[in-house]
């Protein structure tokens, strides 16, 4: 990889089924082309080159026998002269210590086929290359043989060097014939390798879509299964899987429904005791005065109880509203700032809270919701907060946004994604707290109604800032299910 | 191709995630590709011609003699081989007429009418050596009949010639029996 070299030649590697079916049959093909080819080819050529060697051999020895009868024996030089002259060119005839020679490939002999002729007393062959030129090198002894059969070595050996450049030749052309016919194979290969590729690649494209359609929510997507093969069985298991996923989806979503109706039942039902119980718990406020004082501390304890209960009720009967999506919102026009002020003053909290609103800026909105959701942000910034508490009210082009911070010791950033989530409670030793434990979901709530968000942060002076973004046109009352799929997504753990 | 093209281009995208894996780097990778090359170059190089050892090639020729043998009757009436110093062999024509010529003095005798005319006919078939001689076959005695079909035999299988070659002996005049095809008693 740090090679150059090696990155230059690096081919690039085909990545499509399509390109690898087909980079892989035309490999087969070419291999096994080859192969044939090759061996073709070799035992074709091996076979040309031992035939012409043998008729070289064949020739050679054919001359020595006629002109050996009539050489005088033992020889003299003039009979070495005239073997060798029968011999042709390139050719050695030796006897004893005379010897006759011609041409340059009597050079060539070696001392190998030399050492063989004067062991074996055969013919004998050797093939060699010198020089890029293959030669064949012939031996053989002239025999003396007695009337009786009986063969014995003459002494006189002939030598001949002849050149096999034309058999190479030929041989060569066998090869190219062979790869050439090799390469014409390649064509229906490749021809095949499509077709194959197409009928693989079909099914699996379906099997694709398909998958795309159900990770988008189509619980619907199916593919029909064509023949019997392995994909096919995929694409059966495939919508089998869909099947049970879908059947799963519908059994949580009916659960999740009944949940929500259950809560919203409990709520309602709760709501005519707890009545009678705040009317009765106001009779005893008006005679603590007759009571001791212990009497009086469980009735004061009954009452703050009772009131915290019915608390949770509504903020429960709220939550159930979200959840049944019937929460309605009435929006208005209305100057944020007064709205703001009006809330915080209701509540006798303006000495404690440093306000900065923007004048004059006016919005539509629930301003029956918009109270709700500061008195929440307040309220928490000062029971849980430390002081200065501070809200800015400022309008951006699209938006407008109500800052709550306060300068206490901030929510850890652990837990801080889990502020808005339903009965959470950041110091779990300080369980028993006046607020329902939904205060924070429903603000969330309540802003996502109008098209906005309720966001939490940290910033660099400490403490916890709450940012309420409201659009300046709040979205229509009557769209639910618009509001709906904007939560659903970022709140997978309401289940 | 417009279709095949926008399909592979979908392929390509679908299994385009998983490419991030590669593995040209690998050593085993590396190993397979030479041994690739290896495979190509040895298949290339197998088909031109290389060098060999000593090949055998079968019989190696022959064809010298010191003389021709011709067979000629000694005292005891047996046929014997008696090596003419010519310094070549010759040819089965040469040996014959050697024969009819006589064993001259080297104390041997033939069974074969001294003729002038010494000139014979040799035609060669497969396995058969036919010699048209210049005598009538009562000139010859059927030891003569031998020593001609021993000199023939001997100058054929010393020329390379096979063996089992036999000789059929036509006269001027023909005997009464058949042209028979006979071999040599002393070499079989």
């Amino acid at each position: 990889m740090s090679r150059p070299s090696r990155s230059a030649v690096r081919w690039p590697r085909p990545r499509g089924l399509r390109a690898r079916l087909l980079v892989a049959f035309a490999l087969v093909t070419v291999l096994g082309a080859s192969a044939a080819a090759w061996s073709g080819a070799r035992s074709a050529g091996s076979a040309l080159v031992a035939s012409h060697q043998r008729q070289l051999a064949g020739s050679f020895t054919d001359r020595i026998a006629t002109i050996a009868p009539t050489l005088t024996y033992p020889p003299d030089q003039e009979a070495l002269d005239r073997l060798r002259a029968a011999l042709g060119t390139d050719t050695v005839v030796t006897y004893g210590d005379g010897r006759s020679a011609s041409g340059d490939g009597s050079g060539l002999i070696t001392e190998e086929l030399r050492a063989g002729v004067r062991e074996r007393h055969r013919l004998l062959t050797q093939r060699t290359v010198v020089g890029g030129t293959p030669w064949l090198l012939i031996g053989t002894p002239v025999m003396l043989t007695a009337p009786d059969g009986t063969r014995t070595p003459s002494g006189i050996e002939a030598y001949a060097a002849r050149d096999l450049t034309g058999v190479r030749r030929q041989v060569d052309d066998l090869t190219r014939s062979a790869i050439g016919t090799a390469a014409l194979a390649l064509v229906p290969a490749v021809l095949l390798a499509l077709l194959a590729a197409r009928g693989v690649l079909r099914p699996v494209r379906d099997l694709r879509d398909t998958a795309r359609r159900l990770a988008s929510g189509d619980l619907d997507a199916r593919t029909r299964p064509r023949g019997t093969d392995e994909l096919a069985q995929l694409t059966v298991t495939v919508n089998e899987m869909a099947c049970s996923l879908q059947a799963s989806m519908a059994a949580m979503e009916r659960m999740q429904a009944e949940a929500r109706r259950f809560a919203a039942d409990v709520s309602h039902e709760l709501r005519t005791p707890l009545s009678t119980l705040t009317a009765v718990t106001e009779v005893l406020t008006d005679t603590t005065g007759d009571m001791g004082p212990d009497a009086r501390e469980s009735v004061d304890l009954a009452i703050t109880e009772t009131r915290r209960l019915v608390r949770l009720v509504e903020d429960l009967m709220e939550v159930s509203r979200f959840d049944a999506g019937t929460a309605s919102l009435r929006p208005e026009e209305t100057d944020l700032a007064g709205a703001v002020r009006e809330c915080l003053r209701a509540r006798s909290w303006l000495g404690r809270v440093d306000l900065v609103a923007a004048e004059g800026v006016r919005v539509r909105l629930d301003r029956r919701r918009l109270d709700v959701v500061v008195a929440n942000l307040v309220g928490n910034a000062l029971r849980h907060g430390a002081p200065p508490v501070r809200v800015l009210v400022r309008a951006e082009p699209d938006h407008v946004a109500v800052e709550v911070t306060d300068h206490g010791p901030g929510i850890p950033d652990g837990v801080r994604g889990h502020v808005f989530d339903r009965f959470f409670k950041a110091d779990t030793a300080r369980a028993r707290t006046p607020g329902s434990g939904l205060g924070l979901a429903i603000a969330r709530e309540n802003a996502r109604l109008h098209g906005g968000d309720l966001t939490v942060d940290g910033p660099a002076g400490g403490g916890a800032r709450f940012v309420l973004r409201l659009p300046r046109e709040p979205l229509g009352p009557g769209d639910p299910r618009e509001r709906r799929e904007a939560r659903e997504p970022s709140e997978p753990r309401e289940a | 191709m417009g279709r095949a093209g926008r399909a592979e281009e979908r392929a390509g995208d679908l299994t385009g995630r998983a490419g991030g894996r590669r593995w040209h780097g690998s050593g085993t990778a590396r190993r397979a590709r030479w041994g690739w090359w290896v495979a190509v170059a040895v298949l290339l190089a197998g088909c031109s011609l290389r060098p060999s050892g000593v090949v055998d090639e079968g019989e190696a020729p022959t064809g010298v003699a010191p003389g021709v043998t011709l067979y000629f009757v000694d005292a005891a009436g047996e046929l014997r081989p008696q090596l003419r110093r010519t310094g070549r062999l010759g040819t089965v024509h040469e040996a014959v007429t050697l024969l009819l010529e006589g064993p001259g003095g080297s104390g041997m005798r033939t069974r074969i009418a001294t003729t002038d005319v010494t000139r014979v006919a040799v035609t060669a078939t497969d396995g058969t050596i036919e010699l048209l001689v210049p005598l009538a076959a009562a000139d010859v005695t059927p030891l003569g009949i031998d020593q001609i079909v021993c000199t023939a035999l001997a100058a054929h299988v010393q020329a390379g010639g096979a063996r089992g070659t036999a000789v059929r002996i036509r006269f001027t005049l023909p005997g009464p029996g058949p042209d028979a095809r006979r071999t040599c008693p002393l070499t079989g």
